[in-house]
């Protein structure tokens, strides 16, 4: 599995395109200091500037997206390689390779929320919107980490769709529409949609300022219907994995 | 021209991405169908009148369209280098700009009908809904939004489909920045200057989203039209790329 993961990491220092997107995780903190600019408000409570620049858009659009993409570019290459053939003959076990993209895509969270909380504590501090506070900076690195770990879960079902087609236009098409559905059903039902749920694991505490939901917040309901997706679309690949081998 | 554009209609009929976006569109109307029934604040959007078929486009033009048209488009344009076909259409010999502009051609005639094919589901949701509060002024006030938000969209991505065919094979690329681009008009809209020179927030401008001023409309205009014109300039670039 090590050795996989390490093979995973190699093939990406061929993909510029791949590094390139990190740039996006710098939209919303660029963006937040536009908004608070334009209403000229400044030194703001940096839970605010910071649910603008992080745990707002970069939570239901961005991160997804670009996950998604990550996901989509992982598989598609792939497949248009015949890699994945040349693996079946080593043999490689089908949800180890699964597993070692899946990796990928957690790290690649992992550095986008970093760069986005990095981002957000300097363009806060250099535009005059957040003041330097250690608590607010240590709060937003932690719900940083929390966004990263669970916005690759929630990207699974992705993930196995890329992995049971061999083009990439129906992954596509189904990124868009996945966050374009949690998005929507954020205000109907949290517990049906992984980035719904994401979101009320994410306002548990009620610390962050906006972001209010409406129904009762339950942890455990978020983290069964993150969990459910995720064992589904695991066993969906795993046999869409199987059928291509 | 005409044979390109008969060749062009031939392939489609292949593409599964067309069915794709359409398939697309239908997720969009059902998902706000989804998000008008909630009854967090008061009761459900859906009731009133109208309701629908404002939000839909504003939030289809500005999550997904953009980037399902910029696919498409740079999709037509990079499928002849990935399946290898160009190098046969240039033996024949087949004009490359002129091949090119067919595809945008008829990326804008698609652009056009998904934003018809949205109207037509929106519609017929208000109508199973509440077909005695829609008068004919109010929906032919929104046929007419959305076939301008159709043209204004397309004319919104074209530089980056155009860019894409410059590129070849960077479709990855194109949709991440039609994303970015499309998603950026949410913040753009806030404010009343960019709002008008923001080719996205300016295509909803025109198309009566917002209300604007006439000035507003003209400018915005001019911005969508240097956006087509900036992809005919990248077009020609194409060609005299092939020519040295």
């Amino acid at each position: 599995m090590l050795k996989l993961i390490q093979t995973e990491f190699w093939k990406l220092r061929r993909k510029s395109l791949f590094w390139l997107m990190l740039l996006t995780a710098l939209l919303m903190p660029f963006f937040a200091v536009i908004y608070f600019r334009s209403f000229g408000k400044t030194d703001l409570d940096p839970l605010l500037f910071y649910k603008w620049s992080a745990f707002g858009y970069t939570v239901f659009m961005i991160l997804p997206f670009i996950l998604g993409i990550v996901c989509t570019i992982l598989m598609h290459e792939e497949n248009q390689a015949h890699v994945l053939k040349q693996l079946w003959i080593i043999p490689i076990p089908k949800t180890a390779c699964f597993f070692s993209k899946f990796f990928i895509v957690l790290m690649y969270s992992f550095c986008f929320m970093l760069i986005t909380a990095a981002a957000s504590v300097l363009f806060g501090i250099a535009s005059g919107c957040a003041p330097f506070q250690w608590e607010s900076i240590l709060f937003l690195l932690k719900k940083c980490l929390e966004i990263a770990v669970l916005s690759a879960c929630s990207i699974l079902p992705i993930l196995a769709a890329a992995v049971s087609q061999k083009g990439y236009v129906l992954p596509v098409c189904i990124i868009l529409l996945y966050i374009f559905f949690g998005f929507f059903i954020l205000p109907v039902n949290l517990y049906v949609h992984p980035i719904a749920s994401l979101s009320a694991i994410l306002a548990r505490e009620g610390k962050i300022p906006g972001l209010t939901l409406t129904q009762t917040i339950s942890v455990p309901w978020a983290l069964l219907c993150i969990g459910i997706w995720g064992t589904a679309s695991v066993f969906f690949a795993t046999i869409s994995l199987k059928r291509k081998g | 021209m005409k044979i390109f554009l008969w060749a062009e209609c031939q392939k489609l009929r292949r593409l599964s991405l067309l069915l794709l976006t359409i398939f697309a569109v239908c997720g969009i109307a059902f998902m706000v169908f989804i998000g008008g029934k909630s009854t967090d604040y008061g009761p459900p959007y859906l009731e009133e009148a109208g309701w629908y078929m404002t939000m839909t486009q504003p939030w289809a033009t500005l999550l997904v369209l953009p980037a399902v048209i910029a696919l498409l488009g740079s999709y037509m344009i990079c499928r002849e280098a990935e399946d290898d076909t160009l190098k046969s259409l240039l033996l024949v010999p087949v004009s490359e700009t002129r091949l090119t502009a067919a595809k945008m051609l008829l990326t804008f005639v698609f652009s056009i009908l998904l934003y018809l094919l949205l109207f037509a589901i929106t519609f017929l949701g208000e109508a199973i809904l509440h077909i005695h509060a829609l008068s004919t002024n109010m929906v032919l006030h929104f046929l007419k939004s959305y076939f301008l938000e159709g043209i204004c969209v397309f004319l919104a991505v074209s530089p980056i489909i155009a860019l894409v065919a410059y590129w070849k094979k960077s479709y990855w690329l194109a949709l991440v920045l039609a994303e970015i681009y499309s998603f950026a008009g949410l913040f753009t809209s806030m404010s009343n200057t960019l709002r008008t020179f923001y080719p996205v927030s300016a295509a909803l401008g025109i198309a009566g989203y917002y209300e604007t001023t006439g000035l507003a409309r003209i400018q915005s205009s001019l911005v969508l039209l240097a956006c087509g014109g900036i992809s005919v300039l990248i077009l020609r670039k194409l060609k005299h790329g092939r020519d040295e």
